[in-house]
């Protein structure tokens, strides 16, 4: 198709979706699992655009991620499908675009000019076969450090640790003034955060591509792989004996009472933090990684857009598109989200100390990592977690897991 | 029951030992109840503190009235409020539907031959020890095509469905139980089908249709995830609220408000379970049947 | 099926009544969950992730099943906790209706306190009981604070024990709805045989011994089936309390079958595993319906 002529769809979509108003305004039945009240106001400032573009936003909300991806392939099946239904920007939605059950918003994406500004992991996930299936809209970073400054002072830590020895030394202190060292809810998606960040600050980018992308058998053999997982299972000497099972929002709270003083988690405990009325940089830190070039793993969550028997389904997916991706829209949604904007190119001076440092490293292309479920699939990813809480847990031997991992990677 | 004149309470050890089972019993059972409610009663900073039993240095109701007025669940900020008739709506139909073919499958089986039927019940049985969620991706396909998917009637539909097995178990096993001598005695006297079971099963069967009516409201009370799939944006039951406070993975959570929505949400099975009481009496059999 | 039945020569009359009125459970059973059945074993010999599709790949999932650790686990802690569990509801249920049935004041309220966490929704409770069952957290803590340093309670956090807190919990949920069928079933025993036991001289506890519990068969048959149903679909309160951990070490059948059918897009083998979940089932009632209708037909 020439150019020009794209150019003249979108802007006939585009005009068709800005000039209707009120009722017959395009309608999106929007469905995501932020339900709790941080994520409650954030995606309330996406409802809010929607509308401000002259949609009408009807929200369905389902707790639980998996609960929510369920419940939407469930109605996809069923032939009811919603407008929108949140995904991780991941291999989660490959199946149904395979199938042929997407609509793509190329018009929109190219418009927009999407391929420049996202990152490479979140446009692989949306962009499969050259066209658009999703549209990002928040990226976490799932493997931060964060810790009490008031248990770093009671331990007489002085400085943040720099890398993994200081890190063993500072927890060793801790442990020493009678604090619980490292706050960790076992669960096993939070015992394989912990493995994630090891991996990538221990190993580097390099060996967690390795990994994660190519499965690659000597990579999993190796004795660099071997010291990761030897220093993930020596974190695990760190825990208190209420740590299995625990819910990671009250592994946040041993630190926001000084109980504890590290917790390895994602950028969603700020909202824990701001709750309990404590600021990054005063109350506690936060470090993204050991050292000037530590990676930044990227987890991101994205719109799909079901086929649809309603015609006027595709109009109110492309505003959608266009308006959740928006340079005002991700500010205000980031602010409350507590993730960072989609995309590079606005300025985030109004976010958190923690946000802008997340988005300064981003601004370098090769620090950026992917999530393991970029590259994984579902079930891969599954097994590896498996193998990994199970060694959290028990004792055993480094050579059992790296093989038991080579054969969950396998499938 | 009682013998001629029976000795005080405390002056009796069976009886003595028998009200110590009961109140250290209770006192297990309310445990979860009680740190429940001292929970719900606690601003988010104490309950930080994890002091899981001290009782509330401040004691607070803002987590009920952000449970049932004012907690976000996405957009919306209603609380669980705003599902409650959506659960009655769909609890009612489901619960008289399904005990009403439960009792009547149960009796059938239980006093007269159909063919094949003892197959089809062991059918049935066998469906009762599939988990729901594996039967819902079949089921949204057979009821897609017939336009019952996100529909008051679809969701009552799924419920009748699933209770199914459970209902006409009970029911079977309750009407064998019962004296066949009655059941004959109504035949020679030449009652028909329906004459016996509404003259003569039903009022024998009044506990076991409350039991029945307990476990089937309960179950459709809490159910959330065939609600979802099956109801549709207009008919969602409150717990789809309910869940969605207090299910989050990624986001806070605000455990005074759970606990409030979670007591909130059961204020209805708890009332039926309250005024069920008083039809639990004993000696209706004796009476139905010497009568 | 088709024996000559010693009904009376009325029921023979056509049309007959309770075929009709069996007419909704027929199509229950042959349409939705025969169907269902049916499908879910279409779908375990196919290649499916996580949308259904049509080829053939024989048995590959079951062998997959089967050399996954995580589901041998699953099958393990399920043949573990399912007599524990309908064992200690049915003993703690009939207590509680003999305890109900017996305080003629009290009987109401105490009928609402053992049956009220059957009106709870788990995922609330879960929570609570993990609070409770937590070491740091809970009875151990309390305890601990009471001066008895050396107790120890930490059951939630163990392995090798974490499965007995899911059974606790589950009793705790599930015992006072035996107690009502139990009670149901008390209430509709003939008061005269208990009252001439009575004044027979015969003590209480023997009364309910002999008397009452064979009485009561058909109220315990549905109770234990019932909690099987229950047991066998065991997934809320192991999601609520313990996420299938520490480790792998509460993972239960169900859980994996969830898991795979929508987390981890998998629905073939989730249904590989639905199936063996069916054909176990099979295996259990099978006989046991088959020896109820032999009774049956001897008693008649």
């Amino acid at each position: 198709m020439p150019v020009a002529l794209k150019r003249m769809i979108v802007a006939t979509l585009l005009l068709a979706a800005g000039s209707a108003a009120g009722a017959a305004g395009p309608r999106a039945e929007v469905m995501h699992w932020w339900t709790s009240g941080g994520e409650s106001a954030a995606v309330r400032t996406l409802a809010d655009a929607y509308r401000a573009a002259g949609g009408t936003w009807l929200d369905s909300a389902i707790a639980g991620s998996e609960q929510a991806r369920a419940v939407a392939l469930s109605r996809i099946a069923g032939g009811d499908p919603p407008t929108a239904a949140l995904f991780n920007a991941s291999r989660q939605f490959r199946d149904l675009i395979d199938q042929g059950l997407l609509n793509n918003v190329d018009a929109v994406a190219e418009r927009d000019h999407w391929a420049q500004f996202l990152p490479a992991s979140i446009l692989d996930a949306v962009r499969v076969n050259g066209h658009y299936y999703a549209a990002p809209v928040s990226i976490h970073m799932p493997t931060w450090i964060w810790y009490s400054k008031a248990a770093f002072r009671k331990a007489g830590i002085a400085a943040e640790p720099r890398d993994f020895n200081e890190l063993f030394a500072a927890l060793d202190r801790l442990k020493a003034a009678g604090l619980i060292p490292l706050a960790h809810g076992g669960q096993a998606w939070q015992d394989n955060i912990v493995f994630r960040a090891v991996l990538a600050n221990q190993g580097g980018a390099a060996l967690y591509l390795q990994i994660f992308r190519d499965r690659d058998a000597r990579a999993i053999a190796s004795s660099e792989f071997r010291a990761v997982l030897t220093t993930f299972k020596r974190l695990h000497s760190y825990v208190d004996a209420g740590s299995p099972g625990r819910n990671w929002n009250d592994a946040t709270a041993l630190l926001i009472t000084g109980r504890a003083g590290v917790q390895i988690m994602g950028d969603w405990v700020k909202a824990e933090f701001a709750g309990a009325h404590q600021d990054a940089g005063r109350d506690y830190g936060c470090i993204p990684g050991f050292g000037p070039r530590s990676p930044y793993i990227i987890q991101g969550d994205a719109f799909i857009f079901p086929k649809s028997s309603d015609p006027q389904a595709l109009r109110a997916q492309l505003l959608l598109a266009g308006t959740v991706t928006s340079g005002a829209a991700q500010l205000a949604f980031s602010s409350r989200k507590g993730s960072i904007p989609i995309r590079a190119d606005i300025d985030v001076h109004t976010l958190d100390p923690c946000a802008q440092l997340g988005v300064s490293i981003m601004k370098d292309r090769t620090r950026q990592l992917g999530n393991d479920e970029s590259y994984l699939t579902p079930d891969q990813n599954g097994a590896m977690a498996d193998v990994l809480t199970d060694y959290w847990n028990r004792d055993r031997d480094v050579a059992a897991v790296q093989r038991n991992i080579a054969a969950a990677l396998r499938e | 029951m009682k013998a001629a004149r029976p000795p005080r309470w405390y002056a009796d050890p069976a009886r003595l030992g028998l009200a110590a089972l009961a109140v250290s019993a209770a006192a297990f059972f309310l445990l979860p109840l009680y740190v429940m409610a001292i929970t719900s009663l606690k601003p988010m900073e104490e309950i930080r503190l994890g002091h899981l039993f001290s009782w509330p240095t401040q004691l607070t109701l803002d987590a009920w009235h952000a449970a049932w007025i004012s907690a976000c669940t996405g957009v919306a900020c209603d609380g669980v409020r705003g599902g409650f008739w959506n659960s009655v709506s769909i609890v009612l139909p489901s619960t008289l539907i399904a005990i009403t073919l439960g009792a009547l499958n149960g009796y059938a089986l239980a006093y007269w031959r159909a063919r094949g039927a003892a197959l089809l019940f062991g059918l049935l049985m066998i469906g009762a020890f599939i988990p729901v969620q594996v039967l819902m991706f079949p089921l949204v396909r057979m009821l897609g095509p017939l336009h019952l998917v996100g529909s008051l009637a679809g969701i009552v539909l799924v419920h009748v469905i699933f209770s199914m097995p459970i209902m006409t178990l009970i029911f079977r096993n309750h009407f064998a139980a019962l004296p066949r001598e009655l059941f004959l005695a109504a035949r020679l006297d030449g009652a028909g089908f329906l004459r016996i079971f509404v003259l003569l099963m039903l009022p024998l069967s009044v506990p076991m249709l409350v039991v029945a009516a307990i476990m089937q409201a309960t179950g459709v009370w809490n159910d959330y995830i065939l609600g979802l799939v099956f109801a549709g944006r207009e008919h969602l039951p409150m717990t789809v609220q309910l869940n969605n406070l207090v299910n989050t993975t990624t986001g806070t959570k605000l455990y005074n408000v759970d606990m409030a929505a979670t007591l909130l949400t059961s204020l209805v099975p708890l009332a039926i379970y309250v005024i069920s009481g008083r039809w639990f009496v004993r000696g209706i059999a004796a009476g139905a049947v010497r009568g | 099926m088709n024996k000559p039945a010693a009904s009376p020569a009325a029921a023979r009359r056509a049309p007959n009544p309770a075929h009709l009125a069996l007419l909704p459970m027929a199509l229950t059973a042959l349409v939705v969950y025969l169907g269902s059945m049916l499908w879910s074993l279409r779908i375990s010999m196919s290649s499916s992730r996580s949308l259904p599709m049509q080829d053939f790949v024989g048995l590959a999932q079951y062998q997959r099943l089967f050399a996954n650790e995580r589901w041998l686990h699953s099958l393990h802690n399920l043949a573990l906790y399912t007599p524990l569990f309908i064992a200690a509801s049915l003993v703690v249920g009939f207590l509680l209706a003999v305890l109900v049935d017996r305080q003629a004041r009290a009987g109401g309220l105490l009928r609402a306190v053992f049956l009220y966490p059957y009106a709870l929704s788990f995922i609330a409770t879960g929570l609570i009981w993990q609070w409770l069952l937590n070491p740091e957290l809970g009875i151990q803590q309390a305890v601990h604070g009471w001066g008895f340093a050396g107790f120890r309670f930490d059951w939630l956090v163990d392995q090798d024990r974490v499965i007995y807190t899911l059974v606790i919990a589950t009793v705790w949920q599930g015992a006072g709805l035996v107690m009502a069928i139990l009670l149901a079933g008390l209430r509709a025993i003939d008061a005269d045989i208990l009252r001439a036991a009575r004044l027979d001289g015969v003590p209480a506890w023997r009364i309910h011994v002999s008397i009452v519990i064979p009485m009561l068969g058909f109220s315990f048959a549905t109770a234990a089936l019932l909690l099987l149903t229950a047991a066998v679909k065991l997934y809320d309160a192991v999601i609520a309390m313990t996420q299938g951990g520490p480790g792998t070490a509460s993972e239960v059948p169900a859980k994996f079958i969830m898991d795979h059918l929508f987390g981890r897009a998998n629905i073939a083998l989730a249904s590989a595993g639905a199936t063996i979940m069916v054909l176990t089932a099979v295996a259990l009632l099978a006989p046991l319906l088959y020896a109820r209708r032999r009774a049956l037909r001897a008693s008649r």
